[in-house]
């Protein structure tokens, strides 16, 4: 039997985890459920990318959300302001957040490690402010002062999918398969990137910078490659987040929602290729049983987060394959005996 | 004695005990009495309330209040035999996203018959949809004029989301007529024809502040400033300093949180000006004075949806605080009080509660919901056809006995509530001119 090789393995195993989720909505019916898996998606679309720029190109970014919001605010505003379809408005939205990926990175990534996270995150602030502040009407709906940066409350109500009058009260089965088509895109586009050429290229500066540079590859140019691929995706999340809720505002910007997606990343295991997704489950998880809990619910997730680093301080991945190694190791020691 | 005396008693001690919303509460003590027990599967209430973040206190209000109604209800049978059990939902005070979610949650895994909350850090439409699609009754106190648009763009799709309080932009112009009032009364004398309008970037405010700002030409005012600040705010020194450069007769605050409305009186009452200051609905929390102290005398606030100080008002308000502490805040409490009465008496009167989906029995709810004219601690709520907002008293009636008051308090003692001085027959003092004005 021929071993497979790295890629097509993880490709196999991408197909199987579409696939479960792809029959999934026949054992759950139940909308609020369906949409708790929809949000699986998103998180699990942001934390992969993040995983992929910091836990793989060594970035050490957190400028994160804002990629995510840049999808979801250019999704919204398309659609608002111009009339776009929502199809032309996602990739579009995507697109531009690349391209706000690609002028911060080239700022940035001059510099390296904590530097990086500082100016990322004083970058995002920045426009969270500039877009809280915007007090100035740009236009009118429904009677209402529309800011051109939707202020404070953000946009709302503007054209979703539009499963609603096609799939009736089913609607929410249109939008979670939509929303799966953009997470197994990304799914397969971190697995190419991860196990092919520019993945390694990635891990190599990750690794060991000099010696990398030494090899001919340009640290601040696969970066910036990193940086922008990273955004894309994420920025594609931002948009279907968008277009499922109706709804882009300030609270994708705000400090929680940004450590809520870094420990789905560290709680999986950063550096690893499925860890973010597993991650975000468990999160999730972890939240929905701590809703429960009323005023301890913070609590729990604190605890949650604290016991995953200190026992497990390289994930859960981390901690499965070392199990697996060792299983693997016991059973050849055993046949070796006999 | 049997078990149906005993109740009796129990439910006539309560109401004679409680004093509140008396007419209403005999009303449905009575229907529960004469109907056949339903069931005792309860009745769930869903609220996603900010119970975390930067509204969290009133989110917590929210809460109390549904409690309180609930065991009240409770007592005198629940609705129809089945009792209220009450679910809340953290919506950390964020948007649109995460109280869609919360409420899809209540409805599809707590079983919520009806959404009752109060307001929530969103655009004001986030819970038409989800509970439309579920056919079921969603209440709320957002104060938005987007509701009424929404649901004027389509009746029948958004039957069961009331706006139990009146829009926000009656503030403006309830504002103006205020203040015009006092002037004929004789009771103020505008210094000078100039009105400072500082807002929040919220939509709220910023409707508050236009309308403000719209109307101000046609009582003689001019307006000197029109400035935004940046929220939370608490270093007011460059909003002062153009204040003090050209002092206006009035400066109205419509950016509402209340630890940046005591921090700028805090520092306004440094080096005052001649002007009158009125404060957007943060001021009627407790935190506020707690915060300014002193300072928070002589200053006036305004809500469309607040305790009165009558006989109605003032028997909640002690009730909820001497169930909560004397910090808790009956002006956000009493929002859900009234609100959940209002609901449980209108699904009695239906002939019960409707499940999740079953839409039918929820639509005959929210038209006597609708065709009710409810007196609670807050005024009377009558909803507006057209736009399923409460009426406002006095903007768009004249009659008291059929709109939700705009009430106006002014802080006289820093150790009490903000006693209630517009509209009539409400108030219960005199304007006073604040200690820092030039008589």
């Amino acid at each position: 039997m021929t071993q497979l090789d790295d890629l097509t393995r993880h490709l196999l195993i991408g197909v199987l985890v579409i696939a479960t989720f792809a029959v999934l909505p026949v054992f759950i019916t139940q909308r609020y459920l369906l949409g708790e898996v929809i949000v699986f998606f998103i998180w699990a679309m942001v934390a992969m990318n993040w995983n992929l720029l910091m836990g793989h190109a060594g970035v050490f970014s957190l400028a994160q959300m804002l990629f995510f919001a840049v999808g979801a605010y250019g999704m919204a505003m398309g659609v608002t302001f111009t009339s776009m379809s929502v199809w032309v408005a996602i990739p579009v939205a995507a697109v531009s957040s690349a391209i706000l990926a690609l002028i911060i990175g080239v700022a940035c990534l001059r510099l390296t490690g904590a530097y990086v996270a500082l100016l990322t995150y004083a970058i995002a602030e920045m426009i969270h402010v500039l877009i809280i502040t915007d007090t100035e009407c740009f236009t009118l709906v429904r009677n209402n002062c529309q800011q051109l940066f939707g202020g404070s409350t953000g946009f709302s109500r503007f054209d979703d999918f539009g499963f609603r009058p096609v799939l009736k009260k089913h609607w929410v089965l249109g939008n979670y398969y939509t929303v799966l088509a953009a997470f197994g895109l990304t799914i397969f586009g971190v697995i190419v990137i991860i196990h092919g050429r520019l993945g390694l290229a990635f891990r190599a500066i990750r690794d060991n910078v000099g010696y990398a540079s030494s090899r001919g590859i340009d640290r601040k140019k696969y970066q910036v490659v990193a940086f922008a691929l990273s955004a894309l995706l994420t920025g594609l999340a931002g948009g279907v987040y968008a277009a499922h809720y109706r709804f882009a505002g300030p609270s994708l910007f705000e400090f929680s929602t940004l450590m809520f997606i870094l420990a789905m990343v560290v709680v999986g295991g950063l550096g690893s290729t499925w860890g973010p997704l597993i991650g975000t489950g468990i999160m999730m998880i972890v939240v929905e049983f701590s809703k429960e809990m009323g005023d301890a619910r913070n609590l729990v997730l604190g605890l949650a987060l604290i016991i995953f680093v200190v026992v497990m301080p390289k994930g859960l991945v981390h901690l499965a394959s070392n199990a697996w190694r060792k299983v693997s190791h016991d059973r050849q020691e055993t046949k070796a005996d006999s | 004695m049997s078990n149906h005396s005993k109740n009796s008693q129990t439910r006539r001690g309560f109401l004679k005990g409680a004093g509140v919303t008396a007419g209403s509460a005999a009303m449905l003590s009575g229907l529960n009495q004469s109907a056949q027990a339903q069931s005792s599967d309860p009745v769930v209430i869903g609220c996603p309330a900010p119970l975390t973040g930067i509204v969290a206190a009133d989110g917590i209000e929210f809460q109390r209040g549904l409690e309180m109604a609930r065991d009240e209800i409770n007592e005198m049978g629940g609705i129809l035999g089945r009792p209220i059990e009450v679910v809340t939902v953290d919506t950390e005070s964020k948007g649109d996203d995460v109280v869609i979610q919360a409420a899809q949650r209540l409805i599809d895994k707590d079983n919520a018959s009806a959404i009752i909350t109060g307001y929530n850090l969103e655009t004001g439409t986030a819970l038409h949809d989800v509970v439309a699609d579920a056919g079921v009754i969603a209440m709320h106190s957002n104060t938005v004029a987007v509701h009424d648009e929404l649901v004027k763009s389509d009746p029948d799709r958004f039957w069961g989301t009331i706006q139990y309080d009146p829009p926000e932009t009656m503030y403006g112009e309830g504002f103006l007529k205020f203040i015009k009032d006092l002037e004929d009364n004789g009771e103020f004398k505008r210094p000078n024809n100039k009105i400072a309008i500082v807002t929040g970037p919220g939509t709220y405010s910023i409707n508050i502040a236009n309308a403000m700002n719209d109307g101000a030409a046609a009582f003689g005012y001019e307006v000197s400033l029109f400035e935004t600040v940046k929220v939370p705010v608490t270093d007011w020194g460059p909003t002062l300093a153009k204040l003090r450069a050209d002092p206006p007769a009035i400066i109205a605050i419509t950016h509402f949180y209340t630890q940046d409305q005591a921090q700028f009186m805090n520092q306004f009452m440094t080096d005052p000006t001649d002007s009158l200051v009125y404060l957007q609905y943060g001021a009627s929390l407790a935190a506020f004075r707690d915060i300014a102290g002193d300072n928070s005398v002589g200053s006036i606030y305004a809500t469309v949806i607040g305790a009165l100080q009558d006989e109605i008002g003032t028997g909640f308000a002690d009730a909820y605080k001497g169930r909560f502490g004397d910090n808790a805040s009956p002006n956000g409490g009493g929002q859900t009080y009234q609100a959940l009465h209002a609901y449980a008496l209108a699904a009695a009167l239906a002939g019960g509660a409707g499940a999740p989906y079953e839409e039918d029995q929820n639509r005959v709810v929210a038209d006597r919901l609708k065709s009710l004219i409810y007196r609670g601690p807050m005024g009377t709520m009558r909803i507006r056809p057209d736009t399923l907002s409460a009426y406002s008293y006095p903007t768009e009636t004249n009659d008291p006995s059929l709109g939700m008051p705009h009430i106006f308090s002014q802080v006289h003692d820093k150790a009490k509530d903000g006693v209630l001085i517009a509209p009539s027959p409400y108030e219960r003092s005199n304007f006073q001119l604040p200690p820092w004005m030039k008589s």
